[in-house]
């Protein structure tokens, strides 16, 4: 039993495999925190702009954009990706003529791309329920006193939206941080890809726990720093409640 | 119109996308009751006197909500049948048990599905006063009976709504699956494009199914919740 | 205590409807494959494994007297499920390395087959040594002796993995890669079969005996070695009654068999 017990544990650990290894885990991680940072940020901007397309009283665009975050949200990400990275590469010939293959051609690209799509139609679903959940009071309020309708959204609408849609926006980054594991499908040696390759050449299975611990780490730590973040903004509201 | 003989002909990938949808839905359907129902258990042991029981299903739900989806599929594909395995030789059993990949995905996503459910669940408890359950009792119903007629109503009623949200990430999560070695609707598509070299048609095939999935559960959704709704105007 | 946990594990199994493995005496034999490898394994449009090694591996199991399954395992998890016990016997054109001797055992060599360079049709050059192709992107199918010879020889090439080796080719095809080192005849296939004449055999490497072995044979746990010398006594006698050539006639111009 106790044989066994011994066993078991050089199955979780193996220190020599972090000696050897090590530094890939460290290079994945730097993979997954660049196209991660960079996909949140288009994701963000690109949610602006499919958001007011949803709330605009034109029906073809708010079509248009339901029908955008139907379908992102209601795929897999991974058949996206699928889509993007294999499908640019069938339609090569056009991407060449309209000078875009460079961008396809790399999966680097390839997931920034899926997954600022991707992030874009959840965040801008974020965003549209915190903007409607802004009382239309205050908008009448805010029009009664004379301001610009540009003026209400910036000094009404918007900080009052932006403190209801912190919370859930820290939580679609999380769920980001962990979908891009899904880049090493696609050759990319993230965290996910470096793990595999390790994987691969030693069928060492104590690798796939360290990438967690790694990711479990990162994820607690935006976890309460977002926390924190989400109480500083929100203070004057508890106060105010009290 | 190649395409539609790729798909529809005698000889299309048509069946194999059938199939794998199909198991892509028994997939997740395979997994809903496991999955809620270990969720239900975890959060009620979450909100039990004992700090350790806590501390425990606290732990648990941290680690499978902080890693990614895809490695939590590997650990548990791989790491449940090692642990099998050196339990059965430590209890010197003969007979080897194997988890087929089915049960390995159902397995595997159940335990994602209650890690993601449990917070749900602890939320819907905490919404039903205790009076209610006293009430129960009051009347002279059993443990059980004030569960299944007082309690249950009011918190499924308050649970829906995220459990609903949990089915939808479920159900783009048996696409992960493909991974491993199971034949499901993404998997389909992908023996599909890889043979014919036409990937755009067959991974759009895939996507429209997902759509299709994933608008019908919409519907359902809003039903179920009109339901348990009734008496609550 | 012990008979209480027993029955525990027997109840979950039974529970989670797990069928134990018949013990020692081989009845049924399963086969893992990854089948993204024509001619050898390819998945036909019913989802059925086909190519040379499931003909092949039925007549070897017709000699042993045994029924047969066939699993499809993408290559990456391919050892370690054999290991699991998903199946018995890895029977994926996998070649005999001293690497993976440290985890299974090997069945005799059953085929050889060349490795070489692919490129697309437009590259003419026929130069693949390390300093010819650096820069270059270079895909192969990941945790396979391909993967292992690009990371020896040509470090100073873009090396892509993959889960598949249908993926580097479709990658090829469209561009995305300048080369795939390859299996010629999965290679040729490919090129003749569903590249529509994008690529073409830029050559032939040199084996490495430390990296390459002498061929491809089957896979089997440590423990299996009754498994692995019914294996070998079938390979042996389809060599000698002419099955073996009748079934790779069928699929092959030249003979595989190495020796």
């Amino acid at each position: 039993m106790l044989q066994t017990a011994q066993d078991f544990l050089s199955f979780i650990f193996n220190f020599d495999l972090l000696q050897e290894y090590g530094w890939r885990l460290v290079a994945g991680l730097k993979i997954t925190f660049e196209v991660v940072t960079i996909s949140v940020l288009i994701g963000f901007v690109l949610s602006y702009f499919v958001c007011s397309a949803r709330m605009s009283r034109n029906v073809i665009l708010s079509g248009a954009a339901v029908a955008y975050s139907t379908f992102f949200r209601g795929t897999p990400l991974l058949c996206q990706l699928y889509l993007v990275y294999y499908g640019a590469g069938e339609i090569r010939p056009f991407l060449t003529d309209v000078g875009l293959w460079w961008f396809f051609r790399d999966a680097y690209y390839c997931c920034i791309f899926t997954f600022s799509l991707n992030t874009a139609a959840y965040q801008s679903e974020i965003l549209r329920g915190a903007l409607s959940s802004v009382p239309k009071g205050q908008i009448e309020a805010g029009a009664s006193l004379g301001l610009s309708t540009y003026r209400i959204a910036r000094h009404i609408v918007w900080p009052q939206a932006f403190l209801i849609a912190l919370r859930p926006l820290g939580n679609e980054l999380i769920s980001m941080i962990k979908a891009s594991a899904l880049a090493a499908i696609v050759t990319l040696l993230d965290l996910m890809g470096q793990t595999r390759f390790i994987f691969a050449r030693t069928f060492d299975f104590s690798v796939y726990l360290y990438a967690a611990v790694i990711y479990l780490a990162i994820v607690e730590l935006i976890r309460r720093v977002w926390g924190r973040i989400d109480k500083a903004f929100s203070r004057h509201v508890i106060a105010a409640a009290r | 119109m190649d395409w539609l003989g790729l798909i529809f002909g005698p000889d299309g990938w048509g069946g194999l996308l059938l199939n794998g949808a199909i198991v892509t839905i028994l997939l997740a359907l395979t997994t809903i009751p496991f999955g809620f129902g270990f969720g239900l258990a975890l959060a009620v042991l979450k909100l039990s006197k004992s700090g350790i029981v806590r501390g425990l299903c606290e732990g648990y739900t941290t680690f499978f909500r902080g890693i990614p989806d895809l490695l939590s599929l590997f650990i548990v594909y791989f790491g449940l049948q090692a642990l099998i395995d050196r339990l059965s030789s430590a209890l010197q059993l003969t007979t080897h048990i194997e988890l087929g990949p089915f049960v390995a995905g159902v397995i595997a996503l159940s335990v994602v599905v209650a890690a993601y459910s449990s917070e749900v669940w602890v939320a819907a408890l905490k919404s039903v006063p205790r009076g209610q359950q006293e009430a129960g009792q009051a009347l002279g119903l059993d443990r059980w009976k004030t569960f299944a007629l007082v309690t249950w109503p009011q918190l499924i009623r308050v649970a829906l709504p995220g459990l609903g949200n949990i089915w939808m990430v479920l159900l783009k999560d048996t696409s992960l699956v493909s991974t491993l070695a199971l034949v499901d609707l993404l998997r389909a598509a992908s023996e599909a494009s890889k043979n014919t070299t036409r990937p755009i048609l067959f991974y759009s095939a895939a996507a429209a199914i997902y759509l299709i999935f994933s608008i019908v559960s919409g519907l359902v959704q809003t039903r179920l919740e009109k339901r348990a709704n009734r008496g609550f105007a | 205590m012990r008979e209480k946990m027993l029955l525990t594990v027997v109840a979950l199994a039974l529970a989670a409807g797990i069928s134990p493995a018949s013990a020692k005496e081989w009845k049924t034999v399963r086969f893992g494959m990854d089948a993204s490898y024509a001619p050898f394994e390819s998945v036909d449009t019913k989802g059925d494994i086909i190519g040379f090694e499931v003909d092949y591996g039925k007549a070897l199991c017709e000699k042993m007297k045994v029924t047969c399954t066939f699993q499809n395992q993408d290559w990456d998890g391919i050892i370690p499920s054999l290991l699991a016990g998903k199946f018995d016997v890895i029977f994926s054109s996998m070649n005999i390395t001293a690497e993976r001797k440290k985890k299974v055992i090997f069945s005799d060599m059953y085929y050889a087959t060349p490795i070489g360079f692919a490129a697309q049709a437009s590259n003419k050059s026929n130069d693949f040594s390390p300093e010819a192709l650096k820069g270059k992107s270079i895909g192969t199918q990941s945790s396979t002796i391909h993967a292992n010879y690009l990371e020896k020889y040509y470090k100073n090439s873009d090396v892509k993995l993959y889960p598949t080796q249908d993926e580097p080719n479709l990658d090829l095809a469209s561009g995305r890669l300048d080369y795939v080192l390859g299996d010629l005849l999965v290679e040729e296939d490919f090129i003749n079969n569903k590249g529509n004449g994008c690529c073409r055999i830029v050559g032939e490497i040199k084996r490495d005996p430390e990296i390459h072995g002498p061929g491809v044979g089957a896979a089997f746990r440590p423990d299996d070695t009754d498994l692995r010398d019914m294996f070998n006594k079938a390979i042996a006698e389809t060599d000698a009654n002419g099955t073996y050539d009748k079934i790779q006639g069928k699929y092959f111009k030249k003979s595989i068999r190495g020796k």
